[in-house]
């Protein structure tokens, strides 16, 4: 069972060993960094800068490089052309709710595997690792039909599971719940606690619960935060999903909104920029904040998105 | 065993939490369902394609109209899904999740599709009904293809829809920029509509395109309409294979074919076509509702007209709209609002509001219509003028795919992959083959 | 019977109960994520199965064994799915190289001491976790064939315009004719479609190959440098001779799963092409999805994301091996 260590494992030494001397010109690497970085960045000042042009200004050839109108009610106008706030607010009930949900099954079931002995972990271990191999795409029909009502006249449990849950908050978070890869992370971060630790806990009487909850989280602040903010990343840019399971505006999260305003928007790109741009605002917000557990989070899980 | 009881309390768990989409408990159709009252609110979902105003708007303008007006305690409820084939798709779907809404916008073609899945209420009992009916006269005021159109062979001539947001295929022509080049008479045929087109097209010295006489569309739709005003026919009298493969079509393909080769047409992205229209192109196809928004697009004003193409005859189109299974009580509602939107009234106000085409032909007398029309819009008389020389499109089961084959038959040929004989051979074949599919 | 047989039975019998403790204890904790994966990933994929064997059309039908297999690997539906397999992997082939390429250069260059690595590091992750939805409407812009400032710059050269997601043409056959050489069909290469896709693709996941080779570089031990330095070796022997080697690893690790991912990528294209024109852009998720949310095909749809789930488990296994491989290395 060297597998499982592994998938954790893949690159604990983010930002931990020190920078290397430098080696190559520092002009030539700032020449190289800074072109290579106009490229990365021109999309998102090509957003900004758009979003605030005037309707003939933005489809103008060529594009003006500065608006020479700045127009920020584009951004109003933008938001008024939709409920945003409710989209906004969709979404942050789903992730937040997938959030949660995730850190508590992981945590309990992360706990499970480190730091207890019981029978059949070996079985319970491959089975978590196979559903970690099974692809979105496998279970992407499947999921679908299962949120569907039961057929009149048919069972709901056989031969297929219906759960009559399609176009609501429910279909958008209960598949997310539960993920192999969150309990992987925090498993190799549980079985790093010393077992000192563990003894005194029990001589003091504590139990599972209470060494879980007083000792293991305290000091795996860090890893908790990797996975909640990897997990809210990825429910607030979730599309495929709830694209498909949703059709009531009422429930729908921004992703799928956007999408839609991209024909409502019809020709006025630049309102459709002022949207991108604030749809994408609060994301990079937490990025800026939780950079280091995002990135930390991405180099150890190698999920790609 | 434990298996099973696990779900089983997972699914209690989740049902407890759930439940907030009303339950559409099925029914069989008694004849007498047509002739109920509404008994109490009923609140219903009408799902649309109209992404962005002033149709939207105007939708939903027309629903709270009803919503307010009607005092019967209907409350229907309107809600966007997208364009039309993300409608079509979120239908599909919503038939595998059994949570259909109650009634839904739709073209002949994805109707003809949810009626494989026997969900959608045969509307001639309503229409006929004594009580909540249409009159004679009213039958006979709406456009009789509007009917036909509705009415699907396949299904045993059962009227499945009905007429809703209805427009036609036409030309757009701006005349200043024709009249720029050198074009000042209507071309009456293919062959000098070609000759405009390559007039109104400019080139620069080195033979670049500067500015092209004629933005082609893909759209499937616009490709029926050139074989129909050729003289062509879509589908052949069975239904059992497609007829635009003939010679009609084949002309059509090869005009492009020269147009696109010669730059003398480009292919638009997205809505574009609209902005360049205002400017500098001299002909578009496109619908009908296309017109605010080529309005919108004009910088300064031009002189523009809409119509058929040459030889007269265009394709009708614009959607209807469908009813579901669900309760009678829900089932009548949906087609009180049905009949409501029909009215001469009410279908007058919707076409100065959506740029849609009345449903009945007394409109036209409607004073505020009238009115309108001469202010505000002459093209959209112009665009009614043209009804009585439209042409509805196949309603059978697979036409939508066909209309990605003809899509990708207009698209390998204007970008040179194949040549016109080629590719209409190709795409026959694989039309045909849908149909014989869908049966 | 001795005292002392009662206290060992008596030991082994607490010593039992506490086993029996600790399982509960151990079932209980992994109830919660265990039922929902239960229900949410294990059981799908037996229904998958289940459902790819009938005549499944809208509405269940007939059942039919293998015969949507059959139908998708030789039959009917072979043209598109084989099709579709060829266009995933050469939209792999006009990535991966790319991002590996880029990602492991720029790496490499944030990894030294300098001025700034904070910022860039910063900057360089940004595509990386903007929405698909968002960045793409912002690329269809940039792509645009009238408005684009891609056709802008072209132009300044005098070249273009191109349609960039709108053109099939293959792109050998492009560059061919633009310098006037006939390149035969089955050389004309991806769409530009495609390989439009392909650039928005590289832009959106640079950031994250950069995490994984920083990672990487972090996990070489920096005496093998200091010993390089005091041979006097040149940067440029330093990067072949250490860095790359001990990096080859990660370079497999990226390798299988930006594979995987591409594989499995459906946002990009859905949002820019929808798999268009032509089908050029029709990957094998796409057509999944076309099949089983345009069409209906239901069946079909399952047989296909069945299949699919083969191939993509292929490569997972084999980037398990590789993993495997190195922690027993390590």
């Amino acid at each position: 069972m060297n597998v499982p260590n592994a998938i954790p494992r893949v690159a604990t030494g983010v930002v931990r060993r020190p920078p290397l001397p430098r080696a190559s010109s520092s002009i030539v690497r700032h020449a190289i960094l800074i072109a290579v970085g106009g490229v990365v960045a021109y999309p998102f000042y090509f957003m900004l800068s758009s979003s605030l042009k005037p309707f003939f200004e933005a489809i103008q050839v060529p594009p003006t490089i500065f608006p020479h109108e700045l127009h920020p009610e584009n951004y109003a106008e933008a938001w008024n052309k939709a409920p945003w706030a409710r989209y906004f607010a969709n979404t942050f009930l789903v992730a937040s709710l997938i959030t949660i949900g995730e850190l508590v099954t992981a945590v309990l079931a992360a706990y499970a595997f480190a730091r207890i002995g019981f029978k059949g972990k070996a079985i319970l271990f491959t089975v978590l690792l196979a559903t970690y191999m099974m692809p979105g795409e496998a279970t992407l029909i499947p999921n679908y039909v299962m949120m569907s009502k039961p057929i009149p006249g048919q069972s709901a449990f056989f031969p297929i599971l219906r759960l009559g849950l399609y176009d609501t908050y429910q279909a958008q978070i209960l598949p997310f719940i539960a993920s192999a890869v969150s309990i992987f992370l925090l498993r190799q971060q549980f079985l790093s606690v010393p077992n000192e630790l563990h003894d005194a806990a029990v001589i003091d009487g504590a139990g599972h619960l209470r060494f879980l909850w007083s000792v293991v989280l305290p000091i795996s602040v860090p890893a908790l935060v990797t996975v909640a903010i990897l997990s809210f990343y990825g429910s607030w840019n979730a599309f495929q999903w709830p694209l498909i399971i949703t059709s009531n505006p009422d429930i729908r999260p921004v992703q799928v909104a956007l999408n839609a305003f991209r024909a409502e928007a019809g020709t006025s790109y630049h309102l459709l920029m002022a949207a991108a741009a604030f749809v994408v605002a609060p994301i990079v917000l937490i990025y800026l904040v939780g950079q280091r557990y995002l990135v930390q989070g991405v180099a150890r899980t190698g999920i790609r998105g | 065993m434990r298996k099973l009881s696990v779900i089983a309390a997972i699914a209690m768990l989740i049902a407890a939490c759930g439940g907030s989409t009303p339950v559409a408990a099925p029914t069989a159709a008694p004849t007498t369902e047509a002739d109920l009252d509404i008994t109490g609110p009923v609140t219903i979902t009408l799902w649309h394609a109209l992404t962005s105003d002033p149709q939207k708007g105007a939708l939903e303008g027309a629903v709270k109209k009803f919503n307010e007006t009607n005092g019967k305690g209907i409350t229907v409820q309107a809600v966007v899904q997208g364009n039309y084939t993300q409608l079509y798709q979120k239908t599909l779907g919503a038939i595998t999740a059994g949570s259909l809404p109650d009634l839904a916008h739709a073209y002949e073609s994805f109707v003809a599709d949810y009626t494989k899945a026997d969900v959608v209420v045969d509307l001639d009992q309503y229409v006929n009904s004594k009580k909540n009916g249409l009159d004679q006269a009213s039958k006979d005021d709406i456009y009789k293809p509007y009917f036909d159109t509705n009415r699907f062979a396949q299904y045993g001539n059962k009227l499945l829809s009905f007429p809703f947001t209805k427009s036609l295929a036409v030309m757009y022509t701006n005349l200043d920029v024709l009249k720029a080049n050198g074009v000042t008479a209507a071309p009456t045929t293919w062959a000098d509509w070609e000759k405009a087109v390559q007039q109104a097209t400019k080139k620069d010295a080195g033979g670049k395109t500067t500015q092209y006489g004629y933005a082609g569309t893909t759209d499937a739709s616009y490709f029926n309409a050139m074989v129909l005003s050729r003289g062509g026919k879509i589908m052949a009298d069975d239904n059992k294979t497609v007829a635009w493969a003939g010679k009609e079509g084949l002309d059509t393909l090869q005009m492009l074919d020269r147009l696109y080769k010669g730059g003398y047409a480009y292919t638009p992205t997205n809505f574009d076509w609209q902005n360049d229209f205002g400017t500098k192109l001299a002909y578009v196809f496109q619908s009908t509702s296309s017109r605010p928004f080529i309005a919108a697009a004009m910088k300064t004003p031009v002189n523009w007209t809409v119509g058929a193409p040459p030889g007269g005859k265009t394709v009708m189109f614009g959607a209807n709209v469908a009813v579901f299974k669900s309760t009678p009580q829900k089932q009548l509602a949906s087609w009180l609002f049905i009949k409501w939107f029909s009215e001469q009234d009410n279908t007058a106000d919707w076409a100065t509001k959506s740029y849609y085409m009345p449903v009945r032909k007394s409109a036209a007398n409607n004073e505020a219509l009238k009115a309108y029309w001469t202010a505000k819009d002459p093209q959209g008389k112009q665009a009614y003028d043209t009804i009585g020389i439209s042409i509805p499109e196949p309603n059978v089961r697979g036409q939508q795919d066909i209309r990605d084959i003809i899509t990708n038959m207009i698209v390998s040929v204007t970008t040179g992959k194949a040549t016109p004989e080629a590719a209409i051979k190709d795409a026959e074949t694989k039309a045909n083959q849908v149909l014989k599919d869908a049966q | 019977m001795s005292g002392g047989a009662i206290a060992i039975t008596s030991r082994t019998a607490s010593r039992r109960r506490r086993l029996l403790t600790e399982n509960l204890w151990a079932y209980l904790f992994l109830l919660p994520a265990f039922a929902f994966l239960l229900v949410f990933k294990v059981l799908p994929a037996f229904y998958a199965i289940y459902m790819s064997t009938f005549k499944w059309d809208i509405v269940q039908g007939a059942f039919r064994g293998i015969d949507n297999y059959t139908d998708v690997l030789f039959g009917a539906r072979a043209e598109a799915w084989w099709r579709s397999l060829s266009t995933t992997f050469t939209y792999a082939a006009l990535t991966i190289p790319f991002e590996i390429a880029f990602g492991l250069v720029i790496a490499y260059l944030l990894f030294q001491k300098m001025r700034g690595r904070g910022i860039y590091r910063t900057l360089f992750y940004l595509p990386y976790i903007t929405s698909t939805v968002a960045a793409a409407a912002v690329f269809e812009w940039i792509f645009h064939p009238q408005y684009g400032v891609l056709n802008n710059i072209l132009d300044a050269f005098g070249l273009g315009p191109l349609r960039f997601l709108q053109e099939p043409d293959g792109i050998f056959q492009m560059i061919g004719s633009h310098f006037g050489l006939a390149v035969p069909d089955w050389a004309a290469g991806p769409s530009l479609s495609l390989t439009s896709v392909a650039i928005f693709s590289i832009w959106h996941f640079l950031g994250f190959q950069i995490v994984i080779f920083l990672a990487g570089l972090g996990n070489i031990p920096v005496e093998y440098y200091e010993a390089a330095r005091l041979d006097g070796a040149s940067p440029r022997q330093v990067f072949q001779k250490i860095t790359l080697p001990l990096l080859s690893p990660q370079i497999f690790f990226v390798f299988t799963i930006a594979t995987i991912g591409v594989l499995r990528s459906f946002n990009e294209i859905f949002v820019l092409t929808n798999g268009g024109p032509l089908d050029t852009s029709r990957t094998t998720t796409m057509l999944v999805f076309r099949t089983f949310f345009q069409q209906g095909q239901i069946g079909l749809g399952s047989a296909m994301g069945v299949l699919l789930t083969i191939v993509i488990l292929v490569f997972t296994l084999v980037q398990f091996r590789i993993l495997e491989r190195r922690v027993q290395y390590g």
